[in-house]
């Protein structure tokens, strides 16, 4: 195909797009003209161009589009009828150019229709167009067929005075302008234009063919596969010279790794595209007020997944739209804004992206579904009784379930759901689902970040190898000799005794059917806690061999079959292992339909925990909230026995003095008490003066509004309401600001992987006047190592897998820093046994993560014993 | 009856119309043809990783040069007892996208079979095995049946 041709296409195809939502965000605000320059670019460039090219087609039917395009760029509001027959025109030049595509050149047509409506809209003139906007006929979009004057014959537009003078000038300039759209390159694949932002023009880009992404992808791989086996032969050999190449080989296979990624990459606004287009569809083919919110457009994901949750995210839109959202009367009746809300949000969370459709209609009903559960025979009534709303809310996920009352056009035939999940399921991804009666649904999409590379666990089980990808795990614990306490077997099942939380375990080795062989009793075996969406269990396996990125290889035809593997790799060492797939072994469990006893709280990835919260007053505005962990105790103060004293309020409290910080300067003190919150920090208790508690409850706090102030962290919504979360650290230095000692604070490094840990133990290192940062925790332990250096003191989550690997604690051992940088570990059990190998390999403790006490007080003798040693060797080198 | 011991490239006899050539490889004493189109590659079995929970004919995953290719026991499709796989002899075939590893006792000559040497499969062979055949050849005075690739890895039960 002629190659400025070819180029056309492309072009065109993108810049339509863009237009689309533009023209529906502009039918809703028809004062910003600027919505639609896009648009009125786009079919002035086709008619242009398309006459150049001999395209006679588009020429027309782009003609007559501009004409009316012209009218509502020139001040004539939008009417339903109008922007609906601009979209139909732009769906048939969309159509025309993808037959140009598929056939080289314009096939023979009739756009009479179209062409017809267009100009008899524009003939009628702005006059009559304003008349006609009262007069608004509901025309079915299928078909634009126009009830209008007659069709005049001639293309030419018959206009009104006005309109032609002000299309003249244009009609003329037009060859000479030929104007290129957007940016005069874009590279393939990337930002479909957004109705906001238009695409920008200083931005540099190429256009690459998708088939040379994939083979750079393709090498990429191999490649790690390469730097895999050769930092495996040089792992057993002693030659120093060709480890720091080989390093740095290691880290540029890497990055050029994550470059490759990063070019597959796309924002997931592409996605958002042609929803607002969509909406508006569903809104007026079902008689519904709808709005679209869009979040996280710029969230990127891989172009393959990006093309596989296109069919799913438009399904449970529909869903949301036609199940969800009542119509405009029942929700004002029920006190709703007559405008209903579908809001589809992504964003990163940890290796993963999590797509959120939720919308505010009256959410699922779960009677008729618990009616159709047991007319279908999937359950029994009395199994129902002892599930909970959200086991049986995953119903709906079963082929050919459907609770429509009357299969609409538009959804219900029962085939969608099943199909959504098995799609997200067969890219490693997951669909949860929850829902408030009368309030509304969310449907949560979460999705691997990439499909080739993956870090794993590399596990052993009977001598066998497998590997486990990483993003799936929680957690290891360690079981040894208490693995009689940790695991029990109830009901012919095992659980596995997790802090206060019980959750379903298998043993690996019988999942994947191996004799329960001859075993050594005395071996130390691990429990690996795996997440797949929002259910928890854990295997039992013999050991973590290694840490590795691993190229996923999907299995062999004759092997899809197996549920518990999603595919198989070959590792540094050249051995091929299979993959485990976390959701295959939890089906085998029967984590879907189980009726055991399911664990209650749920734990995240991303932070989202329930924690106990206690929500007070203080002073206007939203309520306030402090996770309850932090609180020692609630006391009445009366206001009588606070004292003033040094400018700073203080109560007598128990012999002691404690500082009290009123959260807000507005509250007044004319009340006879106040409760108070009691926090106890390293030197002593403060209390938080509050004017009134208002509840303790148990939620999920999710930050969704970060603030500027140093006294709050941030907003989040709590049951509807709005609640602000205090920063504890900031009331606390100002009880008992930190006396200067005239030295810079210390630096403490944080290594931990779980956010809770990080809740649990900064807030109070902070408060005590250390400069902490925090880290995470890298499969090779050695690259965090090589920070220490940078502070003076460090902790970290023995608890975490990467401790586990043979390699970890040596490299603590051995690392030339040992004397200068004291490394404190902190762990959820410390055992006596874990606690010797913690200090066997340089650790100076292992402390429990409860006891913040213990954490401070050693951390500020490991720092003094470690200034101590640094001063006398320095003495000794003067 | 020559014993391969390393990778050997094909080396393929160019047939005449309606000719074509067949390696004969071993299995529990006895001789099959296998096609040498559909051979890639002859190699030893140095290590496999075996495949919890799959078809029993499947002995496990090789790794052929940076490829994994599945491992099937031609002695167990023909149901006799297999051999310790380790240094087995193995043929790499490509079947639909899929890369295979036909594990043999022995691999013999290069046959040239025409449709004039072919016989009727007897009716009484046991259909677990003529299932597996494309057709029996007299040469000299031996029958051998040439190997049906696609019914060979076929796991579909």
């Amino acid at each position: 195909m002629d190659e400025l041709l070819r180029d056309f296409l492309t072009e065109t195809t993108e810049h339509i797009e863009g237009a689309e939502t533009q023209l529906v965000h502009f039918e809703r605000n028809p004062s910003d003209a600027s919505l639609i320059s896009s648009i009125f670019r786009l079919v002035h460039t086709i008619k242009g161009t398309s006459s150049f090219l001999g395209l006679e087609r588009l020429e027309r039917v782009g003609h007559a589009a501009e004409s009316v395009m012209g009218m509502l760029r020139d001040g004539v509001p939008p009417t339903q009828h109008s922007v609906t027959i601009i979209l139909a025109a732009i769906d048939r030049i969309k159509t025309i150019i993808e037959e140009i595509g598929q056939h080289g050149g314009e096939p023979p047509g009739d756009d009479s229709e179209i062409i017809n409506a267009l100009e008899a809209y524009y003939a009628a003139g702005a006059e009559a167009a304003t008349a006609a906007a009262s007069v608004e006929a509901n025309v079915e979009l299928a078909a634009p067929q126009v009830a209008e004057s007659a069709p005049s014959a001639e293309p030419e537009p018959v206009a009104a005075p006005a309109a032609v003078a002000a299309e003249a000038p244009k009609a003329e300039k037009a060859p000479a302008q030929q104007e290129q759209p957007g940016p005069a390159a874009k590279q393939e694949g990337t930002q479909g234009t957004q109705a906001k932002t238009a695409a920008n023009p200083n931005q540099e880009t190429i256009r690459v063919s998708v088939d040379t992404i994939e083979r750079m992808m393709q090498l990429v791989s191999e490649l790690v596969l390469s730097r895999n086996q050769l930092l495996e032969l040089a792992r057993h050999r002693e030659d120093d010279a060709i480890k720091t190449p080989l390093q740095h080989l290691s880290t540029l296979t890497s990055d050029l790794q994550d470059a490759v990624m990063r070019a597959r990459m796309q924002p997931v606004g592409r996605l958002y595209a042609n929803l607002p287009r969509l909406v508006r569809e569903l809104s007026t083919s079902l008689g519904k007020n709808i709005d679209l919110v869009t979040e996280g457009a710029d969230t990127e994901l891989d172009r393959q997944l990006i093309e596989v949750i296109r069919d799913p995210l438009t399904h449970l839109i529909r869903n949301c739209a036609d199940h969800g959202i009542e119509r405009p009367e029942e929700r004002l009746a029920s006190g709703k804004p007559e405008r209903g809300e579908i809001r589809v949000s992504a964003a990163h969370e940890a290796g993963q992206i999590t797509i959120d459709i939720a919308d505010d209609g009256k959410g699922l009903d779960i009677e008729r579904i618990k009616a159709k559960i047991t007319s279908q025979g999937l359950a029994t009534e009395q199994d129902l009784r002892s599930m909970s709303n959200e086991e049986i809310y995953r119903y709906i996920f079963e082929p050919g379930f459907s609770t429509a009352q009357v299969v609409s056009n538009v959804s219900g035939r029962g085939v969608g759901m099943d199909v959504v999940r098995s799609n997200i399921e067969a890219i490693g991804g997951s669909v949860s689902l929850s829902s408030a009666p009368g309030k509304g649904s969310r449907f949560s999409l979460r999705i691997p970040l990439t499909l080739a590379i993956a870090p794993a666990l590399i596990i052993e089980v009977a001598g066998q190898r497998f590997a486990l990808p990483q993003t799936s795990v929680v957690e290891a614990v360690s079981l040894g000799k208490n693995y009689k306490d940790l695991i029990q077997n109830v009901q012919n099942a095992l659980v596995l005794k997790l802090r206060e939380e019980v959750i379903p375990a298998v043993e690996l080795r019988d999942v994947v059917g191996f004799s329960a062989a001859s075993e050594n009793e005395e071996a130390e075996k691990l429990a690996v806690v795996m997440r797949v969406g929002t259910d928890s269990f854990c295997i039992i396996v013999d050991g973590v061999a290694d840490i590795q990125e691993i190229v996923v290889k999907p299995l062999s035809a004759s092997l899809s079959h197996l549920k518990v593997f999603s595919g198989h790799t070959i590792l540094g060492d050249g051995s091929v292992v299979l993959i485990l797939d976390p959701a295959g072994i939890g089906a085998n469990l029967g984590i879907e339909k189980s009726t055991e006893k399911k664990r209650t709280d749920l734990r995240d990835q991303g932070a989202l925990e329930r924690r106990r919260l206690v929500m007070f007053r203080a002073g206007p505005g939203a309520p306030k909230v402090l996770p309850l962990s932090l609180v020692s105790r609630i006391e009445m103060v009366e206001t009588s026995r606070i004292e003033s004293s040094d400018g700073r309020l203080m109560v007598l409290l128990q012999g002691r003095l404690m500082p009290i910080v009123p959260i807000s300067h507005h509250i007044d003190m004319s009340k006879p008490s106040y409760p108070v919150l009691v926090i106890a920090t390293e030197k002593r208790s403060i209390g938080l003066m509050t004017e009134e508690i208002v509840d303790i409850l148990e939620e999920k706090l999710e930050i969704q509004l970060a603030s500027a102030n140093s006294d709050i962290v941030g907003s989040a919504e709590i049951r509807g309401e709005a609640v602000e979360l205090l920063d504890v650290s900031h009331f606390i230095r100002m009880a008992d600001p930190p006396t200067s000692t005239g030295t810079s604070p210390q630096r403490v490094l944080f290594a931990a992987d779980d956010q809770l840990v990080r809740d649990m133990l900064c807030p109070a290192l902070a408060a005590a006047g250390y400069n902490l940062s925090a880290a995470a925790i890298p499969a090779d332990i050695n690259e965090l190592v090589g920070q220490f250096s940078a502070y003076d003191a460090v902790i970290v989550d023995f608890d975490a897998p990467a401790f586990a690997l043979p390699g970890a604690l040596a490299a603590l051992r051995d690392r030339k820093n040992a004397s200068l940088v004291p490394i404190v570990g902190v762990a959820t059990h410390p055992t006596t046994r874990a606690a010797h190998k913690a200090t066997d390999n340089g650790l100076v403790a292992l402390l429990s993560k409860h006891d913040r006490q213990s954490l401070l007080e050693t951390l500020a003798f490991a720092l003094d014993a470690a200034a101590d040693a640094k001063a006398s060797s320095m003495e000794l080198a003067a | 009856m020559s014993s391969m011991s390393a990778a050997v490239q094909m080396v393929s006899d160019v047939p005449t119309a309606g000719e074509e050539s067949y390696f004969t490889v071993f299995a529990g004493g006895e001789a099959f043809g296998l096609s040498v189109l559909q051979a890639q590659t002859i190699f030893r079995i140095t290590s496999v990783t075996p495949i919890p929970l799959g078809p029993a004919d499947i002995v496990g995953l090789v790794n052929l040069r940076g490829k994994i290719v599945t491992a099937v026991s031609l002695r167990r499709r023909l149901g006799i007892p297999m051999d310790d796989v380790q240094n087995a002899l193995a043929i790499g075939i490509e079947h639909k996208g899929e890369n295979f590893a036909l594990i043999v006792d022995e691999v013999g000559d290069v046959l040239t079979l025409d449709p004039s040497m072919k016989v009727q499969i007897p009716a009484h062979f046991d259909p677990a095995r003529s299932r597996l055949m494309t057709g029996l050849y007299k040469v000299g005075n031996l029958l051998i049946p040439a190997l049906n690739i696609g019914a060979l890895f076929d796991f579909t039960n």
